[in-house]
Order: C-alpha cells, then structure tokens, then sequence
C-alpha cells in the first residue's frame, strides 16, 4: 500500500469516528486540528483505524503518536 | 521542612551555592545528596527505607523487563511490581493503619510506575544507574506535592551539566515569589475563613457557608499552584524545567476542560497509563460490539466511555485520600458532572438556539467560566468537610437561610478576617485574576523581561516585600503545611 492509499483510508476512518463529511487530514494533522479529537475520541479512534488496516498498535504507540504523519508511518511498517 | 519556611529558603540558598560551585559533571550528585537530606529532615529518616525499597524494585524491575524476551514475562513482572507498588501506597496512606507514610509516596509512587510502564511500552532504554533513577524519583522540588515528571522528559536535563545562567535565576526566583505570594498572602488568608466555617459548620448557613465555600476554593488552588510555582521556581534556578501542573484553570469553560488545566501531570498520567490500557482491555474493547445491537453505535460507543470514565474518577478520587468524601469530591460527582453535560447535550444546544446565544459570545464564556466554579466548589466542599454527612448538612444549609444583611452589618469580619485583613485578601486576588488574564495571552515573565532594568527591579521588589509585608506566617512565623503535601 502506498502512503497516498494510507492517507485516503485515514481519511474515511477520521470521517467516520468524527461524524464529519470534510476532515482531510494531513502529514502534519494533530489533535489540536480537529475539534473533537480528545483523549476520550482518541482510543476510539486508534481502535478503529486499527480494525480498518488489520494491525493493532502498542500502548507506547498510542501514547506518543504526535501526528497523522507519524500514524501513516506507522502503519506503513506495520503492514510491510 | 516546609518550602514556605525560612529553615528552606537557607537550605535553598546553601544548595544554590554549592550546586554551581562543584565539578559540572556532580552536580546531578549534589541535587541527590540535597533530595535525601530534604527527605531526611522531613520527616522521620528512618521512613527512607520505603523510597529506597521501592526505587530497587523498580529498577531491577525495568532492567528484568526491557531484557526479558517473551511478552508473558514481561506481563507478569510488570503486575506483580505494580501490585506491590499500589498496596504499599494503599497500606500506608489510604487504609488508615496508623503507620507512617514517607514524604511524598503517593508522587514518586505515580512517578515510578510511569518510568516502569514506559519501559515497558518500549518507550525508552532503562536507566542502569540506580543512583540516576533514585534522583527522578525522588528529585526534591518533585517529592513534596508534584509535578508528576517522566522519564523520558526529564532524563536530557536531570543528569547533564547546568552552567550558571543569568536568566534562569531570575526567572526562577521570580517564579518563587509568585508563589509565596498566593501561599502566603492569598492562601493562609483564605485558610482563616474556611477554618472558622468549617469547622463550627453547624452554626452557618446561608451565604456564611458560600463565602467558605468560595474561599476554599481560591484557598486550595492558590496553595497547590502556590506550591507548583516554588518548586518549579526552584528548579528553574537549578537549570532544570519542570512541566506545568496549572494552566489557569477556572478559565476554563467546561469541567473537562477544567481537568485539562487542573493538576495536568496527574491527569495525563492517568490517561497514559491507567486509562488507556484499562479501554484496551478485552472487556472494553469488547463491550461496544455487545451493546451495539442493542442501543446503536453511538450509545453503545458512550456507555463503555462513561463506565471507564466511572473507573477513572473513582480512582482519581481515592488517590486523594481514600475515603468518601474524596471519592465524591474529587471523582464521583465530576464524572457526574462530565457525563451529564455530554448526555444533556442536545438538550443544551436546544436551548442555546432558543435564547439566540451564540458560542463565542463574551457573556456567555462568562457564564460557563462561573458555572465551572461552581461545579468545582460543590465538589470542593465534600473535599474540605469532615465527611460527607457534614458536606451535605453545609451545601443544604445554604438554602435554609437569607442573610445578605452580613455584606453590610459587618458579620462578614466576624469569620477569621477583619476589615482591614479583608481587604488585602481581594486586592491580592484581583492582582492574581489580572495576572493570570494577561498570562493567558502572553508570558508574564516575557512581558516583564521586555521592560527596561528598572521597572523590572521595582515591579520584583514590589512583589516581594508585598508577600514579606502582608504574608500570613501563622503562629510561630512557620507557614501552615500545603494542603496538597499530605496526598
């Protein structure tokens, strides 16, 4: 999968936790950017991106993660 | 030795000296050696014995872990060190045995497990120095109340060389008198009325007991922000940056906001490792697929947010102090509090529309900024009273009688403060509402450094004979102990 393919899926999976029709994220997209990822939304949000890619992150992961960009990355090397 | 006591300004002082007068390559040695001391004339010496079993544990705990290859393993170490960990601070701090508990256990015991739990979240080499380890833990600014510090944050700066720098002594010892200022002048102030209040709470009623109430609340975030301003204050004179536990908080607009401004270090430390781990666990993460069928994906999705939410506050309630009227105070009714306020929301958005308020209005940012005062001082009276019978007998006592007649016939100064102590008390809170404002745009420190030597001087001395000329030493010229100092 290329990142291009990472981010499109990322953005139907932000999409979906966020009920919202136009986030696009980013390299460089943080929590701060969108409005109702907090800490609470942000495991939601772990789970289901990990259900969409079928890999599951570590606990270090989900804690240090500082972007979507580091996410994408992430993924990448979990599925190559 | 308690940090507003002249015994700790020497001991300060003395360390100052020594700290940047030896070999740059000790001086993690030296801030060592002050941090035992400090512990040492505390309290009981001997009570030591407990931060050095815990600190061994630990450190041969990680080094076991980060080495040991199957995950099992790992798993089991991990549990069995954090049991240990979490009776021990149980046993002695919350079951109420009558043993003695070390200075600060309930600080270096959170922050202790959250170096242990990095390694093992793979977050970070262990440390092999146990020497090194012992000084995060038990770095002194750190032990008497906080800020929780990690590991991974703090191990660049704690054991490389701090040349002396102009700017973070001053800067540092800025930030002290700031927080001499709210302890000594607001706090102990403050500490007067809601003594006299709370303890005879039987006889007030009416607005007697909201003006305790209100007065506690400013007593309590003036001490512990008091505190955090002093030993980040302290620290930064020794080169060393500690991360900031307040960011004014009753600014903030809702209570979970208020909890991302209040004792910060506390709560991203329990979403790190308590809250976190507790949603990844098989049950969490399996309740949402359960509960969908029934309720659909969004309730399914909030009731298993609010039941970990539920766990979370109990837990943060207990932490400080293992009965009820911390677990209600500080736990319970928050989480009452945040889940109501997301469950009533539609209902809330109905009503915004029907008085035309618009979410950015200035008002109404007031409005919620009083509305998390409230909520935070309800809970605070819980917090304050002797139990929770008291605290509902005092929040229903408001109501039994209506007595604004003591704003003008002079009963107000009958509660701890005369006039003259009176007025003091809310200049010096004016003076910290309009300080904290302007911080909420921009440093206050960076402002200050901008203006020219001698403005800067008179503005720094002003401050300081201020809290030398009105602080409130209590008996005996030793300043009442930080409330947050036994959590």
């Amino acid at each position: 999968m290329s990142r291009e393919e990472v981010f499109e899926k990322l953005n139907e999976v932000f999409r979906d936790v966020f009920d919202e029709e136009d986030i696009t994220v980013t390299e460089t997209t943080t929590a701060d950017d969108i409005e109702d990822w907090d800490s609470l939304e942000h495991i939601n949000l772990m789970a289901a991106v990990e259900q969409e890619f079928g890999i599951k992150f570590t606990m270090g992961q989900i804690v240090t993660m500082k972007n979507v960009g580091e996410m994408a990355t992430i993924i990448l090397e979990k599925l190559a | 030795m308690n940090i507003t006591s002249f015994a700790f300004l020497c001991f300060f002082a003395a360390l100052l000296v020594v700290y940047y007068i030896v070999p740059k390559k000790t001086q993690w040695g030296i801030l060592l050696l002050a941090s035992v001391g400090f512990f040492c004339v505390s309290g009981e010496p001997w009570l030591i014995i407990y931060p050095i079993a815990t600190i061994t544990v630990i450190y041969g705990g990680a080094l076991y872990i980060h080495r040991v290859k199957e995950q099992k393993k790992k798993q089991i170490a991990l549990s069995l060190i954090v049991v240990l960990c979490v009776s021990l601070l149980c046993v002695l701090k919350y079951f109420h045995l009558g043993l003695l508990a070390p200075l600060g256990i309930s600080f270096y015991t959170l922050t202790l497990l959250g170096y242990l739990i990095d390694v093992y979240y793979e977050l970070g080499e262990p440390e092999t120095n146990i020497l090194k380890l012992a000084l995060f833990g038990y770095y002194f600014p750190t032990m008497i109340s906080g800020p929780i510090i990690r590991y991974r944050d703090m191990k660049e700066q704690l054991f490389v060389a701090h040349p002396l720098q102009y700017q973070n002594v001053t800067y540092g010892m800025q930030r002290m008198v700031w927080g001499f200022f709210k302890k000594l002048v607001i706090s102990e102030r403050m500490g007067l009325v809601v003594d006299t209040v709370f303890n005879n709470y039987t006889v007030h009623s009416g607005f007697t007991v909201v003006i305790a109430a209100v007065c506690f609340t400013f007593q309590l975030y003036t001490d512990f922000s008091g505190c955090m301003d002093i030993v980040i204050g302290a620290s930064e004179t020794l080169g060393i940056i500690l991360p900031e536990n307040f960011d004014t908080p009753f600014f903030s607009r809702n209570i979970s906001e208020y909890w991302r401004r209040w004792h910060i270090t506390l709560g991203i430390w329990l979403k790190d490792y308590l809250f976190y781990p507790l949603l990844r666990t098989k049950f969490f993460t399996n309740l949402p697929k359960k509960l969908k069928a029934k309720c659909g994906k969004k309730t399914a999705k909030r009731i298993t947010t609010y039941t970990a939410m539920l766990i979370l506050w109990f837990t943060i309630g207990f932490w400080h102090g293992g009965v009820w009227k911390y677990i209600i105070g500080s736990g319970l009714l928050h989480w009452f509090y945040i889940v109501s306020g997301e469950v009533l929301e539609p209902v809330w958005k109905k009503l915004k529309t029907m008085f035309h308020i618009k979410e950015e209005n200035k008002g109404f940012i007031f409005f919620q900024q009083i509305r998390t005062f409230v909520l935070v001082t309800i809970g605070l009276v819980f917090f304050r009273a002797e139990n929770v019978k008291a605290a509902c007998i005092m929040l229903g006592s408001i109501f039994k009688s209506w007595n604004p007649e003591i704003f003008w016939n002079g009963a107000v100064f009958d509660l701890g403060l005369d006039w003259i102590e009176f007025t003091i008390a809310i200049v010096s809170l004016l003076i910290l509402l309009v300080v904290s404002r302007l911080q909420q745009k921009e440093s206050i420190r960076a402002r200050v450094a901008r203006q020219k030597l001698p403005v800067r001087w008179i503005l720094f001395y002003a401050l300081l004979f201020y809290v030398i000329l009105l602080g409130n030493y209590g008996p005996g010229y030793t300043a009442a102990e930080f409330i947050y100092q036994g959590f």
